[in-house]
Parts: C-alpha cells; sequence; structure tokens
C-alpha cells in the first residue's frame, strides 16, 4: 500500500514534468503559479503545520527572496542562479536573526508579529534607492517559461522530500513534540529554540526560493506584489485544506484551490473573488483537518462527517 | 494523488476555448474591473467597447480584399498584476485573440507588456504613461497616453503668465513609477521656468492623511501646489487642506479634476483645483467613426450613464489606431501589424494618433480648471481660453 | 509653531485611530478571536452613514446610533450563525474564515455600491478654528470626543453591567460565563455584535474625513492590529493609548523622516512593542 502510493507519486511528478512539452503555454502559466504556491504552502507546514507556529507572514520570506534576487541580477548584473542563492541567503539570515526574539511568542501574537513583519519590511524597502523604491526593479526577459516550469517543479519536490525527511527524523518529531506542549518538549530534553528557529529558516528557505523563481519570470517586481498579505492567507488555506502536518496535503491543497481560483478567474470573471471567499469559509468549517482526512473517512461516515466537522469546533 | 490528476485533466477540458470565426479580427484585453484599481480600469471596458461597436456599425475594417467585423474579449483580472499577465496569455494562446489592448496604470501595463513582447502581438494600451515601460526596448508595446514627464508642461507654461507672479512651488507626489516620472520631469520644467521648488515631499501610494504634510506646505507657503497622485490621495489632499485651512494662490492635480466623480465627490469644494488633460470632448476633434469628439462624448453619456474623461477616449483611440494600421498593412500577421502600428498617422476624437520611436504619444495638456462646478478649459499652451480663477481665496472667503 | 500643529494633527489622528480600534480590541480580548472582516465592517457603517445621509439627508452625528444598531445585528447573526461553530478549532482557522467574511463583504458592496469614490459632506465638514496659531478642524475634534465617549461607555459597560461582567467572565472560562446566568453562545455573540456596532460607529466617523470606497477595509484592519497591540487588550482605555501613540508617531514620523517613512515607523513600532512588550504599553507585564 505504501509503495503503491510512492510509485503514483513518482509518475505524478513525472506526467507533471512533460506538461510543458504536451500542453498549452496557459497551462504551464497556470502550472508555474500553482507549483510556486504548492511551495509555499509547504514552507508553510513545516513552521505552521509541524511546529504549531501559525506565521502569518511567511510573505515576508517569499518578498526578500524576490527582492535578493532581482537585486543581485539588476545592480549587480550577477546570474539567476547566484540571485536565487543571494535570495534565500537573505530570507535564512532573516529568519534566523528575526526568529530568536520572535519565536517566544504564541499564538496570535506570533502570527499577528509575522504579519507586521512583512508589511514593516515592505515599507523599508519602498524607501531603499537600491531596490527601486516603491517604483520597483525591472528584470530582463527571456523566453523560457518551460524552464520557470521545471523549477518550480523542481522545488516543490525538494520542499516535499524535505518535509517527508522531517515526517522520519528525529528533528521532525522534536517540531511535532514542541507543537503538542512545549514547555513538555523542554523538559524531553528537546532544544526548542534551536529547533523552531531551523523549522523557520527551512520555511523561509522554500518561500525565498520561490519569491526568486517569480521575480525573473514575471520581469517586474515591486513591494505591494511581492509582498502581498493575501499570499499568506492563500498559503495557509492550501496547506490547511490540503491537512496540515502532512506530507502531501499542502500539495494537494494548493493544486485543489488553485485550480478553483483559476476556473473561477476565467469563467465567473467579475465574481470570482467572492466566490473564492465563500469557497475559504466552506473549506474551514467542514474540512477543517484536511481534505486527506476527509477522503479517509467520507466513503465510511457519508455526509455525517462533515457534521461532525462542526460539532468538533462548536461552542 | 488521483486528484491532482483530476484537476489538471478538468482544466484542460474546461479551459479549451471557442475557436473565433475566420471573419473576426479579436481583440483581448484583461482589465481592472474588481479590485482597488476598478474606480479607473471599468472607463477602458466602455471606451473599448464602444469603439468596437461603433467600427463594427460602420462596416468593419478591411484588410487586404477582406473586410472583418471585430470583437472584443476581456477578462477581469481583480486588480492582481500576477493574474493580469496570466490572462494576457491565456487570451493569446487559448482564447488566441489576435491583439491586445493594455490595461489601466502603469504597473500593470508594465508586466502585461513582457506577454505581448514575449509572444510578438503588438498590443496598445491607453492606461500607463510611466516613462519605465516605454524604456525598456520593447517592440510590441505602443501607448496613448503622452509622457508622465511632461504632465505639468503647460501648467507651468501658464503659471508664468499669471498676474501675481507664481515664483514658488510645492511639489507633493507619490512614490509608485508613473507619479516619479511625473515629479522628476516637473523639477525639470519648474527649473528651465525661473520658478523655485521650496517644498518637495514624496509620500507612499494609497496614504491617507496629509495632515503633516499640509502643515509643511502652510509654514512654508509657496506660491502653488502641483500634487502628482492618485484620485483618492487627491481627495484627500483637498478636503484636508480646506479642514486646516491651507490655501495657495493655485494647486493642480495629475488626476480626478477632468472626471465627473471628482465633482461630484468634493462638491464645491471641487471650485478652484487645476488640472490637465490630453483630451477634451471638443467639436474640433473629427473622427471617421464617432463624427467628432463631442459627438462620441454624447453618445457615450448615453450608453453608459456617466461622461467620458482623457481614460476613454484614450481607449478609443487605442482600437483605432489597431484599425488603421490593418488597414495599412494590410494583413493580420502580427509583425507586419506591428509595423504599420509604429507608422500610424491620423486625426481622431482623441486628437492626433502617431507614436514616437519608444512607442508613446505625444499629445499636448490642456490646463482645465472647475469654475462654478464646472470644468473650464483655461490654457492650451500658448493661450488663455478662459479667465484662470486665480489666486485662489481663502477657504473661509468661498 | 508646525510642531505644535503637527502634534495638534496626531492627537485628532490618534482619536479617529483609537475608535477604528475599539471593536477589534474588544473581540480579540474578549474572545480570543481575531477578527480579519473588522474593517470590511468600518465599511459598510460608512456606507450605511452614507446612504442615509444623501438618501434621507440625515446628520452623520445623528445615523451613528441607527448605524451602530444595524451593525450590531450583523455582527450578533455572523457570531451566532458561523463563528460559533469555529470556537473550538485551531487559531487559524477563525483567521482564515474572518478573512472569508472580508472578501466576501468587500466584493459584496463592490457589487451593491459600486467602485465609485463617495464622500459624506455635511454643511460643516472642513470648517475648523484657530487657537494660538494651530487649526483645529471641527469634525476630527467631534470625532475625538465620540472616540473618548465610546471608549468610555464600553469600559461602564464592561465594569459595571451584569451583561458586561458576564462577557468578561466568558473571556477568561466558558463555564463561568453560566454562573452569571449567560449561555456562552449568547455571549459571544452579544460581544461579537457590540465589536461589530463599535466598528459601523468608527464608519461613520471614518467617512466624514477620507473617502469610502470598498477597498478601504484591509488597511484598516491592520491599523487597528498595531494599535489595540501598543495599547493593549486588558482594557478599553489601551486603544486610547494606542491610538495616540500610533497617531503621534505617524505624523512625527512624516515630519521628520518624510511621508514615506510613516508606515516604516509605525510598523516597527509595533514590532518593537511585539517583542519588547506582547501585552501592550498598558498591559500587564508577561
Amino acid at each position: 500500500m505504501r509503495a503503491l502510493v510512492w510509485v503514483l507519486a513518482a509518475a505524478a511528478v513525472a506526467a507533471l514534468a512533460i506538461v510543458p512539452f504536451t500542453l498549452s503555454p496557459v497551462m504551464v502559466q497556470f502550472g508555474i503559479s500553482m507549483l510556486l504556491f504548492a511551495v509555499l504552502a509547504q514552507g508553510w507546514n513545516i513552521i505552521g503545520g509541524f511546529t504549531g507556529y501559525a506565521s502569518f507572514g511567511n510573505s515576508v520570506f517569499f518578498g526578500l527572496g524576490t527582492y535578493g534576487t532581482a537585486v543581485a541580477m539588476v545592480q549587480f548584473h550577477l546570474s539567476f542562479a547566484l540571485g536565487l542563492v543571494i535570495g534565500a541567503a537573505v530570507a535564512v539570515a532573516f529568519a534566523v536573526l528575526i526568529g530568536l526574539p520572535v519565536l517566544r511568542l504564541r499564538g496570535h501574537y506570533f502570527a499577528i508579529t509575522t504579519l507586521a513583519l512583512s508589511e514593516a519590511v515592505a515599507a523599508i524597502i519602498s524607501n531603499l534607492d537600491i531596490a527601486g523604491r516603491n517604483q520597483g526593479l525591472i528584470l530582463p526577459l527571456i523566453r523560457g517559461d518551460t524552464m520557470f516550469y521545471e523549477l518550480s517543479l523542481g522545488l516543490m519536490v525538494l520542499a516535499t522530500l524535505t518535509v517527508l525527511w522531517l515526517a522520519r527524523s528525529r528533528f521532525g518529531f522534536g517540531l511535532i513534540a514542541i507543537r503538542e506542549r512545549e514547555d513538555a518538549a523542554e523538559v524531553m530534553g528537546i532544544p526548542t529554540t534551536r529547533y523552531k528557529v531551523m523549522a523557520f529558516a527551512l520555511a523561509a528557505l522554500f518561500s525565498a526560493l520561490a519569491g526568486g523563481i517569480q521575480a525573473y519570470y514575471l520581469t517586474f517586481i515591486d513591494p505591494a506584489s511581492a509582498f502581498d498579505l493575501s499570499l499568506n492567507v492563500r498559503m495557509i488555506i492550501m496547506a490547511v485544506f490540503g491537512g496540515a502536518g502532512t506530507v502531501l496535503g499542502p500539495v494537494i491543497g494548493a493544486f485543489l484551490l488553485s485550480g478553483v481560483s483559476e476556473v473561477l478567474a476565467s469563467y465567473i470573471t467579475g465574481v470570482a473573488s467572492l466566490f473564492f471567499g465563500l469557497v475559504i469559509i466552506a473549506a474551514v468549517l467542514f474540512t477543517p483537518k484536511g481534505v486527506i482526512d476527509a477522503a479517509r473517512r467520507l466513503p465510511r461516515r457519508g455526509l455525517a462527517y462533515f457534521l461532525d466537522a462542526v460539532r468538533e469546533t462548536r461552542l | 494523488m488521483r486528484a491532482i490528476k483530476f484537476v489538471v485533466l478538468g482544466l484542460v477540458l474546461a479551459l479549451f476555448a471557442s475557436t473565433a470565426s475566420a471573419q473576426t479580427i479579436t481583440f483581448g484585453a484583461s482589465l481592472q474591473l474588481t479590485g482597488s484599481l476598478a474606480n479607473t480600469g471599468r472607463y477602458y471596458k466602455d471606451a473599448f467597447q464602444m469603439a468596437v461597436d461603433t467600427i463594427n456599425k460602420a462596416g468593419g475594417v478591411k484588410v487586404g480584399d477582406t473586410t472583418y467585423q471585430l470583437a472584443l474579449k476581456i477578462l477581469d483580472n481583480q486588480s492582481d498584476n500576477n493574474l493580469a499577465v496570466r490572462q494576457y496569455t491565456q487570451l493569446l494562446t487559448q482564447d488566441k485573440v489576435d491583439f491586445l489592448l493594455g490595461p489601466y496604470a502603469s504597473g500593470t501595463v508594465m508586466v502585461t507588456s513582457a506577454v505581448a513582447e514575449k509572444y510578438q502581438v503588438p498590443m496598445i494600451e491607453g492606461g500607463g504613461a510611466s516613462g519605465q515601460i516605454f524604456s525598456r526596448g520593447y517592440k510590441y508595446i505602443f501607448g496613448t497616453l503622452p509622457a508622465a514627464g511632461s504632465y505639468f508642461r503647460s501648467t507651468i507654461d501658464m503659471m508664468g503668465k499669471l498676474d501675481p507672479a507664481v515664483k514658488t512651488i510645492g511639489l507633493l507626489y507619490a512614490d509608485d513609477s508613473f507619479d516619479t516620472s511625473v515629479a522628476e520631469g516637473t523639477r525639470a520644467l519648474v527649473d528651465h521656468a525661473g520658478m523655485q521648488v521650496t517644498v518637495d515631499e514624496r509620500y507612499s501610494t494609497d496614504a491617507s492623511d496629509f495632515s503633516t504634510v499640509i502643515s509643511q506646505l502652510k509654514s512654508k507657503n509657496p506660491d502653488a501646489v502641483l500634487v502628482a497622485g492618485h484620485e483618492t490621495e487627491v481627495l484627500n489632499f483637498i478636503r484636508q487642506a480646506k479642514s486646516l485651512n491651507f490655501s495657495p494662490k493655485l494647486y493642480s492635480f495629475t488626476v480626478g479634476v477632468p472626471t465627473a466623480d471628482f465633482r461630484q465627490a468634493l462638491g464645491s469644494d471641487a471650485n478652484y483645483a487645476f488640472g490637465m488633460t490630453p483630451w477634451l470632448p471638443l467639436a474640433s476633434l473629427k473622427d471617421a467613426y464617432f463624427g467628432d469628439a463631442a459627438q462620441f462624448a454624447a453618445a457615450y453619456q448615453q450608453r453608459f450613464g456617466y461622461a467620458p474623461d482623457y481614460h476613454a477616449a484614450s481607449g478609443v483611440a487605442d482600437v483605432e489606431a489597431f484599425v488603421k494600421a490593418l488597414e495599412a498593412a494590410g494583413t493580420t500577421e502580427p509583425k507586419a501589424v506591428r509595423d504599420a502600428i509604429a507608422n500610424v498617422s491620423f486625426q481622431s476624437l482623441y486628437g492626433h494618433v502617431a507614436f514616437g520611436a519608444n512607442g508613446q504619444i505625444d499629445l499636448p495638456q490642456t490646463v482645465i480648471q472647475v469654475q462654478d462646478g464646472k470644468l473650464a478649459t483655461v490654457f492650451n499652451g500658448t493661450d488663455f481660453e478662459t479667465q484662470p480663477m486665480y489666486p485662489m481665496p481663502a477657504w473661509s472667503a468661498r | 509653531m508646525l510642531v505644535l500643529q503637527v502634534l495638534t494633527n496626531g492627537i485628532l489622528l490618534g482619536g479617529l485611530y483609537a475608535v477604528v480600534a475599539l471593536g477589534l480590541a474588544l473581540v480579540w480580548g474578549v474572545l480570543d478571536i481575531i477578527n480579519l472582516a473588522h474593517g470590511a465592517f468600518i465599511m459598510l457603517g460608512g456606507y450605511l452613514t452614507y446612504y442615509l445621509f444623501t438618501g434621507l439627508g440625515l446628520d452623520p452625528f445623528a445615523s451613528l446610533p441607527l448605524v451602530m444598531l444595524a451593525m450590531f445585528v450583523l455582527g450578533y447573526l455572523i457570531q451566532w450563525g458561523l463563528l460559533n461553530f469555529l470556537v473550538r478549532a485551531p487559531m487559524f482557522n477563525m483567521l482564515l474564515v474572518t478573512f472569508g467574511i472580508d472578501v466576501v463583504l468587500t466584493y459584496l458592496a463592490q457589487i451593491m455600491f459600486s467602485a465609485d469614490l463617495r464622500t459624506i459632506r455635511p454643511a460643516y465638514a472642513g470648517s475648523n478654528f484657530t487657537v494660538g496659531g494651530v487649526t483645529v478642524p471641527w469634525t476630527n475634534l467631534l470625532a475625538f470626543v465620540v472616540a473618548l465617549l465610546l471608549t468610555g461607555l464600553l469600559a461602564l459597560f464592561l465594569q459595571r453591567q451584569r451583561w458586561g461582567r458576564a462577557i468578561r467572565a466568558t473571556a477568561q472560562n466558558l463555564g463561568a460565563a453560566r454562573l452569571h446566568g449567560v449561555p456562552p453562545r449568547f455571549a459571544y455573540a452579544l460581544t461579537f455584535g457590540i465589536g461589530a456596532a463599535l466598528a459601523g460607529g468608527a464608519g461613520t466617523l471614518y467617512g466624514m474625513v477620507a473617502q469610502l470606497t470598498p477597498y478601504v477595509g484591509v488597511p484598516l484592519t491592520a491599523k487597528s492590529f498595531a494599535i489595540a497591540i501598543i495599547g493593549g487588550l486588558d482594557n478599553p482605555l489601551g486603544v486610547i493609548v494606542g491610538g495616540l501613540v500610533l497617531g503621534l508617531a505617524e505624523a512625527f514620523g512624516s515630519l521628520w523622516l518624510g511621508p514615506t517613512y510613516r508606515d516604516a515607523v509605525s510598523l516597527g513600532l509595533l514590532v518593537l512593542v511585539l517583542i519588547v512588550r506582547p501585552t501592550g504599553i498598558l498591559g500587564r507585564a508577561s
């Protein structure tokens, strides 16, 4: 059974890898955005799903990755590869530095602090000459959607394998222990501070790489799009809808919700956002444990599954 | 994992678009119909629709020996630049539109013009004026809004002729690409006119509180205040200027003043505000399809229930420029049409349409002022058409 | 002189900020729910005031109680019919659902009210008086007074009223609320309703000094967070402190560093408070 899952997963990756050669350019572009969202959701999964620290500001890492890559390429004329590395390094360094004080906070305070951090960094960048202030930066144009697609796919696979490793390693168990009861984990001898900072840095790494790809792909960035707050909501809803704290959940959530949102945007153009809002509410209300859990139990419980979900969390 | 395949498969089927019929030329655009830019983005939808319908009624477009009808495919990008890029790609590759009409706002034009360049299909846009768009050496982007740097040129020319003379200037601008370009151009123009910028402040786009800036302006008291920003910021500025009792001899705004929305939102407080427009609904602006700009404005008002401003006229000019280029090219092949666009030169309701080497139009801005609740055409670049209400009286004396 | 004027501007802005944040702080402090739709409630309150003013000619200050009542009903229903079902879910579920509500309300507003800019302009809008060279706008001053009044009334309600005490007990623990003879579901809905009413009132005041569009909500929610956190959630008076601190920081940040630094200043301040003293300036030390 287990083996079958992995064979299927490998087949799915292979199928996804040939998309640029078989499907239309729109599907490739949609694929890039979907895969980058899956990376962001997976990044959030590490800090929010496994460690239980519900960051609402991972957009700060995405934004730093975007800007690190763009500034390196535009202002210092470095290569894209080097730009990606620099963007990721900036974001990881930021995560470590800021993680030490911020990861002492819990619950809502942690969520709001990360949100405020993202906005604060955006406000600072919009005053920095080297980052093009609020006018943004223009990157060179290349006609290479296939490259961006395969890079995004590779990054998504890498992020998922990392989470798979997390789910089986001592480090990962430590994170779960922190999520369940942090003081108990401390007593058990888990180096909670170090583990939390490492999880934060891992989340930053993947988010920043996604940002770097996005920057070169879009050819133009500005603070509003790089530090877009709604990005946070999207990555969290994808992770939660798919199943927070699971290995494949965030990826499945990202694929499903990207699909829904894209179909809405092309077909009921105009009221698409409204419907997406309703989808979010319904998804959280009825499948708070994610679609993986729902798929497993729905056949047995039937529609009562949804009622159970609501009953469990109601006042 | 099955789920993924279902989604992919479902999307492929769902996104399957109908192909356009052979005798039709379709223009595609992804516009801000909802979201934060919807207030202006929707003007382009109405303008494009009006232009296409009118041209079709006049018999369509003759390209070579074939006569084509025009069609329009418009998507809503929800004021989201990422989505706009995807939608323009979708328009080209999935919906198979023939040519692209541009969205509103410099930032959105910036990212979506890359799609036109990538697929080598021309895009004509009437919504982005920032110099950044046309400095990239792109070949497939053309714009019908005049260059941002010269927005205040005619205003500064006018100020040189006023009595009492304008000597000092306060410059206030938003920090986005377009308004920064305006500010750069304005500084040079002010310098050249022998005036002096005494207050020069950049503010964050979407700022809602101008009380500090207004207090600063009040304490330095420049003769004229020039503001480059967005409509809601301009409204905030004027309302807060009133409540802080600040009235320079003259103030002028890059946006808002020509729109009906502006005068409605401010009522009598809109009076004395100067602005500029590259376009006015004048009977002297002849047009092959609409007769003239005045007739166009009347028909537009009749159909959509509000008066068109330069955004709408610019949008119509975009469609007409395509039509002229198609007729000249004698083919619908994108590269040939692109070259034809670069060479168009015709009279339209929007004015004389011709593109510079960088792809941008060059049109003079006419100075306008709200006088007793109505728009007055004050200065056309060389002469006064209406006497300006100048200097502006104190708020208490109105 | 300039400094005095900027000081006055900052204080008046702070008053407006306080009333903008009041409802969010109440719901967060008492129910431990962060309502991301708070700004959308303010927006709705503003539109309601606008239509009462342009349609019925009702003065904005006179329509304040009506708007608050209508928003109370809406808030009560949202908590009772939707959010009560999520109270025991992980915290980010509540964040996501209130975000969903925000999106739905914003786009409904776009459909119903269009994206036109709306202003509420009674005859006295923009009038002012001058004291010792400092100009004080009447509307902003009145808004400031109303902010103090609403905050004071809320504090009194929570301290003295039976239901007020029950609400505070609910915040401590669910069982305690029953001892006060108030079922928790009702206490939750009541509190959320009051929060929405306060947001509606803030909308009335906001609409008199700024423009309304369907999209004004999100920045207002963000400001409210900052104010609530800077002031602390233990006491309604905290929002007055938070509002004043933020108003003054923005006014002087804008004066000394330049207007583009105002967000950097206010958000930097927020992050600093969160890291150094997460319970706020007035809050108990953690």
